[in-house]
């Protein structure tokens, strides 16, 4: 069978303008228009020109569209939606760092009270 | 092709309404839906809730599903003869596709009246459907960069307008510097768009397997040290595993548990520049067994020393 070379972009390299966000996530411009308004999908930075989009946003819209096409949600439903995920993405994170920096309970090779 | 059972995938009978249909979809969604589950599986299992659900709403499409009869899940059948003219807006072989496939594309309901699809089909262009999939790396993958191949299976649309599944093997380099959470983008390498629509994307979740040695936190790396009391108390010099080797690290004399020695720039690389942290905590590992000759000295350490680790207990007031 045919092996195919595939160019790998990091998600964080993105950055998009709206059409670009819209192309990439299947959502309509004004619909992302809307969620931007709302402040559920935020941008790189607020500038006199363009608006630029980079991975956080893409990574919301496109969570955007599988759930408003999957529960039947409407745009504020879906503001709602991805500002939960968020701050559940925060948390996770936080929760793994802690993680990390506990020390595991004992010592690998030694057993200990085993005695 | 293969029989799905959709009635069993949304958990309900044969005969069931559609208000019991549109409720079971919801309460499996909640469950299983990739944006909102954590439970294993949860994914391949919203995919077939969810193909289940887009046949069994849509009345025409049950009736289609309907008239294939009921078989084993898994089990090979072919569509009762005429099915195909009847349903299918084009033309397909039944031994390369996929039930979903089929069902994806055939005329709902809500096209209905609007004349042969596979016409329509012809002047419009469909973008190829995105995927996304995981994928988990070991911290020493991260760290060196890998190669990995994806054997994939997507539906394709040929010349006709026809869908078939088209095995390939595409082969992404994952970049150093890839670490848990992070995805990647291989554009074009999603399903195939149809005339002239752009081909759909491939995105990689990446995850780090669990390391019996190291966790990490983003590009940063802990380690759990353990030191005997004397080379806590006396400070030595340890040998440390790294991801790129083992090091060297000096632990100062009166080094407390719970401590991070780092060695600078040994986590795992960041994408474009830089590098991670790799933490070594220390922990006072304590022998479980000790000979006669050590409990001796044990106990001659303990009447000579005055070191009282509970000091803070009787200054703060709350002992004795």
């Amino acid at each position: 069978m045919q092996i195919e070379a595939s160019e790998v972009l990091w998600f964080e390299q993105h950055v998009l303008t709206l059409p670009e966000l819209a192309e990439l996530s299947g959502l309509p411009t004004a619909m992302l228009q809307e969620l931007f308004d709302w402040g559920a999908i935020t941008p790189l930075e607020h500038g006199t020109h363009e608006i630029r989009f980079g991975a956080s946003a893409l990574r919301s819209a496109r969570s955007a569209r599988r759930l408003q096409a999957d529960f039947e949600l409407d745009l504020q439903g879906v503001a709602v939606a991805l500002r939960l995920l968020e701050r559940i993405g925060e948390l996770e994170a936080q929760l793994q760092a802690l993680r990390a920096r506990l020390p595991q309970q004992a010592p690998a090779g030694l057993e200990l009270g085993r005695s | 092709m293969k029989y799905k059972d959709y009635y069993a995938a949304l958990g309900i009978a044969r005969g069931a309404s559609d208000d019991d249909i549109k409720k079971a979809y919801r309460r499996l969604a909640r469950k299983y839906h990739p944006d909102v589950s954590k439970e294993a599986g949860a994914e391949e299992k919203f995919k077939d809730v969810a193909e289940a659900y887009q046949t069994l709403k849509d009345p025409q499409k049950r009736a289609a599903y309907d008239q294939l009869g009921s078989h084993a899940p898994g089990q090979e059948f072919e569509p009762p003869p005429n099915w195909q003219q009847q349903y299918s807006e084009a033309p397909f072989a039944p031994e390369d596709l996929d039930l979903g496939d089929l069902f994806a594309h055939l005329r709902g309901a809500s096209a209905a009246g609007g004349g042969p699809a596979g016409a329509r089909r012809a002047r419009r262009s469909l973008p190829g459907q995105d995927y996304e999939i995981a994928v988990s790396i070991s911290v020493e993958e991260a760290f060196h960069g890998t190669q990995i191949n994806l054997d994939l299976n997507m539906p394709e649309y040929d010349a006709q307008g026809g869908l078939r599944r088209v095995p390939h093997t595409v082969r992404a380099r994952i970049p150093k510097g890839a670490t848990d959470g992070q995805r990647l983008r291989l554009p074009g390498k999603g399903g195939k768009g149809f005339n002239g629509g752009r081909d759909g994307d491939l995105y990689l979740n990446i995850s780090l397997r669990a390391h019996p040695l190291y966790r990490a936190d983003g590009h940063d790396l802990y380690l759990d040290l353990p030191l005997a009391p004397w080379e806590a108390v006396l400070g030595t010099s340890v040998e440390v595993p790294t991801p790129a080797g083992a090091v060297r690290l000096k632990v100062p004399p009166g080094t407390q548990a719970g401590r991070q020695l780092r060695p600078a720039q040994r986590g795992l690389p960041k994408p474009r520049e830089g590098q991670g942290d790799l933490y070594a905590i220390v922990q006072i590992a304590v022998p479980a067994k000790v000979g006669d000759a050590e409990r001796e000295l044990y106990q001659r350490l303990a009447q000579t020393s005055a070191f009282d680790p509970r000091g803070h207990f009787v200054e703060s007031g709350h002992a004795n």
